[in-house]
């Protein structure tokens, strides 16, 4: 393939943006007062069939407790079929280990619209193969160029060079299988103890005869291979069984012309998308692609947005200890790449409204707090961070003072200065989550 | 006028037989004929394929030229398949002979690619699932490929031509990769084709290398004689003051090629000696036509469809693909349009005038031909990229869906008793293959042949000479047979359940043309055409299919690939 084909997925993705957003954002309150969508479209989901022999697999992995040392967690513990395959507890962190008092680092992401999360690269956009530039040879082009500013309708994320793709807050594993096996071994998670053991287990599974019919007897004796397609049946499940990837949003049916926004909700939406207000959709892109592929509210870069330090973390009470994402600690592949200390994977939106753990060390527990986070954190950073013992602000103060540079002050709202006005007001705030409430799945329309 | 009676006479007679059986396909028959000789008159450019004299009985060859794929990826357990459950089981046909595959060489455990020397990658040959239908491409480069073959050991393909997917676990994550195949649980058409028709195991391309190369021996036997328009090409040097063609480069000129690399080829192909013969031939090709739109909003050298299974959006139209590009004479560089769907296949249009397509279409104008009555004598089918079977824009499910959806839509038509469907592949991908044939086409240049050691592919220059080249002396960079690929004959003149084990080429496609519509003439200029093998093998001509069409055609789902009990409807694309 050439590097053609894929360039086109951004860029055609970006210009259909700026379409559905005029026709979207016309006036919706006033000249649209009965709240659907004027230019419905067709949105192409994912084909659904019975779920394979490897999804079924999959499924049985998926909630096999038995593979962690206490005996009591699964990977549907923390990735609660319930809570849109996010944490169920109130919590930032899940606790895990083999007396289920470990905390995890980080917030619990959500596995849901993973389908369609592209392999972590450091950007432009690209196809092929055939050219393997590595990403320390990326990551040194990218210092030279300039980034585009982000707003939402523009073409601006997909030209530029950044890190993109990959899985967990910091895009350290590529694809689903890869990831699977991370939170199977992690001490603070499933405490899988080693491969050796994780294979034992695997082969006592009362599923263990599955493995045989897919792969030949010999996948028993290779445990290597063995964990590989375990693994690999873990994500496949993901990516067949269409509750990971419902598209049931009431978004999703206002977009197909089947739902009303309510008043509030489509000035939600349009404070959303607007480049002036909240800007949200700069990088949680919310039109369809071209293909009318439904948005995922992601562009799948990655931000240094330099949010609060968690107190609650039982890792932050080191003061020297900081989770700086893709630079480390817990990816070490490309920690000499300081530029992007402090940058975390821009997740989907979509059932955002379910969870109570937001940003990568869950320091908000509320979707009133994210905002006022984008809307304050530079006109009054007061009233995000703390004070120190002098009562100076501790803007920035979960990332080394050499870092703040990484942080993003050029994609608005984050381009404002103290004395400026904030970029949205109470109302803005209330309806942009009001709009955000209509991302969760299980929608019913009526008729 | 005489030949036009007597056509005539012929065509209700035909046509009243098939009523007797077939009503449906017979009314449909009539209809097109009729409209066909609406606007015959004397000239050469309607004349009807059907009424043109073959050597066989078939009178219409469709060939459909695939992308990357070896025999063993494909065909390794035939006609077994794992049958795992929840999979569609495949039940092969009892009689079903015997393949040279991984099975019966018994190279499934203890291959010799499950070696230290290929480091992580070294693996024994492992099934691929249906869900695991979209892999990585590997690598067909002209050199890598014959250092795979290790001088005839074949143990080298991870080390050499073996890539993973960037994340992916186990296998999947290394150049052990290079050993998964698929079977009749994935490949489900295919094997469903070669049970009911008629499949070689000893078919290859005619040398090493990438799609260009292939794409060229299918139409002219030929990589050297290559002329650089802009920049470099992917070639070596010839040793004769020419180049060869050993990599993929875009055709000179062509609307959609790269700004930076294109060449032109010197010499002729197959379409010329058609075209000096006015037999109808055609190259279709997806995403050729300019002026269309795809659904996605995309148009131009652009157009792009969007694969749920390998998970995005592939642009159509490949230049480097594109058969008859390479040669000014059977080119149409700016993508000129056909001056109606009666011109397409033909030089010249209704009104004697050169009709600006020159032989190069649009799938969907084949389609529409067909559809009209003006089924080309010769036509040369290149599915859109996300169709093509390439791994990495495309996969055996998608490749699966576009194949079977045109040889369902062949079967239906009238001419279907006079036609022959040939799928073949342009090159392995590098997948693994375990057969080794020594090299019948010696090359000897010091850095790129490496197959009997370096700068050896052959027994040396002087007991084994390269072939000629284009002006009539030994010329590097052709090495081959490269890699065995799948070939495949649908057709009510193929044998049934039937393995050819005769050795053939890419080139032997070209050969057939000639066979069987030009006398047995050649394109000269040491092209393979020449010493190629024969296709014949794979038909039975003396089978009597008057009255026995419906049992001719088998049916196909295009997404499961299973067999389906009757005709399916239209797909409505077309």
């Amino acid at each position: 393939m050439t590097s053609r084909t894929l360039w086109l997925l951004g860029a055609g993705l970006l210009c259909l943006a700026g379409a559905v957003f005029a026709a979207g954002t016309q006036g919706f309150a006033e000249a649209n007062p009965v709240g659907t969508n004027p230019n419905p479209v067709r949105l192409m989901r994912p084909p659904t069939a019975p779920l394979s022999s490897m999804a079924l697999l999959g499924k049985e992995i998926f909630y096999d407790a038995s593979l962690s040392s206490s005996g009591a967690v699964s990977c549907a513990s923390c990735h609660s079929p319930d809570h849109a395959y996010g944490p169920a507890n109130d919590g930032p962190v899940m606790l895990g280990g083999a007396t289920l008092s470990r905390q995890g680092a980080r917030a619990v992401p959500s596995l849901t619209y993973l389908d369609r999360h592209p392999n972590f690269s450091i950007g432009p956009d690209k196809g092929d193969d055939d050219n393997i530039i590595d990403l320390a040879q990326m990551a040194a082009l990218g210092r030279q160029a300039t980034r585009t500013t982000k707003t939402a309708g523009s073409s601006g994320a997909s030209a530029n060079i950044v890190p993109q793709g990959g899985l967990f807050w910091d895009g350290r594993a590529d694809t689903l299988q890869d990831q699977a096996l991370f939170p199977l071994l992690d001490p603070n998670e499933m405490d899988g103890g080693s491969a050796g053991i994780v294979a034992d287990r695997l082969r006592r599974a009362p599923y263990v005869n599955r493995f045989v019919e897919l792969f030949g007897a010999g996948v028993l004796r290779n445990q290597r291979l063995l964990i590989a397609e375990a693994m690999f049946a873990v994500a496949r499940y993901q990516v067949e069984d269409v509750s990971f990837h419902p598209y049931t949003s009431k978004y999703d049916y206002w977009l197909e012309g089947k739902a009303r926004l309510t008043e509030s909700e489509l000035r939600g939406l349009q404070a959303f998308n607007d480049p002036d207000k909240a800007n949200c959709a700069g990088c949680h892109t919310s039109a369809p692609t071209r293909d009318g592929l439904p948005p995922l509210f992601t562009d799948h870069q990655y931000e240094a947005l330099g949010a609060p330090r968690n107190t609650a973390l039982a890792g932050n009470r080191d003061p020297d200890h900081f989770d700086l994402g893709v630079c480390g600690p817990q990816r070490t592949d490309i920690s000499e790449q300081t530029q992007y200390c402090g940058m975390f994977l821009t997740p989907t939106l979509r059932n955002t409204a379910v969870r109570h753990a937001f940003f990568h060390n869950g320091v908000f527990s509320t979707l009133e707090q994210v905002l006022d986070f984008y809307n304050f954190r530079d006109t009054n950073p007061e009233k995000v961070f703390p004070r120190a013992a002098d009562g100076t602000v501790l803007k920035y103060n979960d990332l080394p003072q050499k870092y703040h540079a990484n942080v993003d002050v050029t994609d608005p709202p984050f381009d404002r200065h103290p004395g400026n006005r904030p970029a949205m007001t109470e109302q803005d705030e209330a309806d942009i989550i009001a709009f955000l409430k209509t991302l969760t799945d299980g929608y019913r329309v009526e008729n | 006028m005489k030949s036009r009676l007597l056509t005539t006479v012929a065509i209700f007679a035909a046509a009243s037989a098939l009523a007797c059986t077939l009503p449906v396909l017979a009314d449909d028959f009539g209809r097109d004929r009729d409209h066909g000789h609406d606007h015959d008159n004397d000239r050469d450019h309607y004349r009807h394929a059907h009424d043109i004299h073959t050597e066989t009985p078939i009178k219409h060859l469709v060939i459909i030229f695939n992308e990357n794929r070896s025999f063993d990826h494909y065909f390794a357990t035939y006609p077994n398949a794992a049958n795992p459950s929840g999979s569609i089981p495949f039940v092969p046909k009892p009689h079903t002979p015997k393949v040279n595959n991984l099975a019966n060489a018994n190279l499934l455990v203890n291959n010799p690619n499950n070696n230290p020397a290929n480091g992580t990658g070294a693996t024994d040959p492992f099934r691929l699932d249906r869900t695991q239908a979209n892999t990585r491409s590997q690598n067909h480069a002209y050199t890598p490929e014959q250092q795979a073959v290790d001088n005839g050991k074949e143990d080298l393909f991870p080390k050499f031509t073996g890539r993973g997917t960037a994340g992916g676990a186990g296998a999947f994550g290394t150049n052990g990769q290079v050993m998964g195949y698929f079977d009749g649980n994935t490949v489900t058409a295919l094997w469903n084709y070669a049970q009911h028709f008629a499949m070689s195991d000893n078919n290859w391309t005619d040398t090493f290398g990438p799609s260009t190369p292939g794409v060229l021996e299918v139409v002219a036997g030929q990589t050297n004689g290559v002329q650089n328009v802009i920049g470099t090409s992917s070639s070596i040097a010839d040793g004769q003051g020419g180049l060869t063609l050993t990599g993929d480069t875009d055709p000179g000129n062509d609307a959609c090629s790269s700004k930076t690399s294109t060449m032109l080829m010197d010499g002729k192909n197959i379409g010329d000696l058609l075209t000096d013969e006015r037999i109808s031939w055609g190259s279709f090709m997806g995403g050729f036509d300019l002026t269309l739109k795809n659904a996605n909003g995309t148009t131009g050298c652009a157009r792009s469809t969007f694969s749920s299974n390998v998970n995005g959006t592939i642009v159509d139209y490949i230049p480097h693909h594109a058969f008859f590009q390479y040669h000014k004479a059977t080119a149409n560089p700016t993508h000129a349009r056909p001056s109606s769907v009666h011109a397409i296949g033909h030089t010249h249009d209704f009104n004697g005038k050169v009709d600006p397509a020159n032989h190069n279409y649009d799938l969907e104008d084949f389609y529409a031909a067909v559809k009209a009555g003006n089924f080309p004598a010769v036509s040369y089918i290149k599915m859109p990229a996300y169709q093509d079977g390439h791994a990495g824009n495309s996969d055996p499910l998608d490749e699966q869906a576009g194949n079977v959806e045109l040889i369902n839509f062949l079967q239906k038509q009238p001419e279907w008793r006079e036609t022959a469907v040939i799928i073949t592949y342009d090159d392995s991908d590098g997948w693994y293959d375990h057969q080794y044939v020594a090299p019948k086409n010696a090359s000897y240049d010091p850095t790129a042949d490496q197959v009997n050691g370096s700068g050896l592919c052959g027994l040396g220059p002087n007991r084994q000479p390269a072939p000629n080249g284009l002006v009539g002396k030994p010329v590097n960079g052709r090495c081959g047979p490269g890699t065995r690929v799948p070939l495949i004959v649908v057709s009510p003149y193929a044998r049934t359940n039937y393995v050819s084990h005769n050795y053939t080429t890419q080139a032997s496609v070209v050969r057939f043309i000639e066979d069987n519509w030009l006398r047995g003439k050649r394109l000269g200029g040491g092209a393979f055409d020449a010493g190629a093998g024969s296709l014949m093998d794979l038909f039975d001509f003396d089978q009597d299919h008057r009255h026995d069409l419906r049992a001719d055609a088998l049916f196909l789902d295009p997404t499961s690939g299973t067999v389906m009990t009757s005709p399916p409807d239209e797909h409505h694309h077309h």
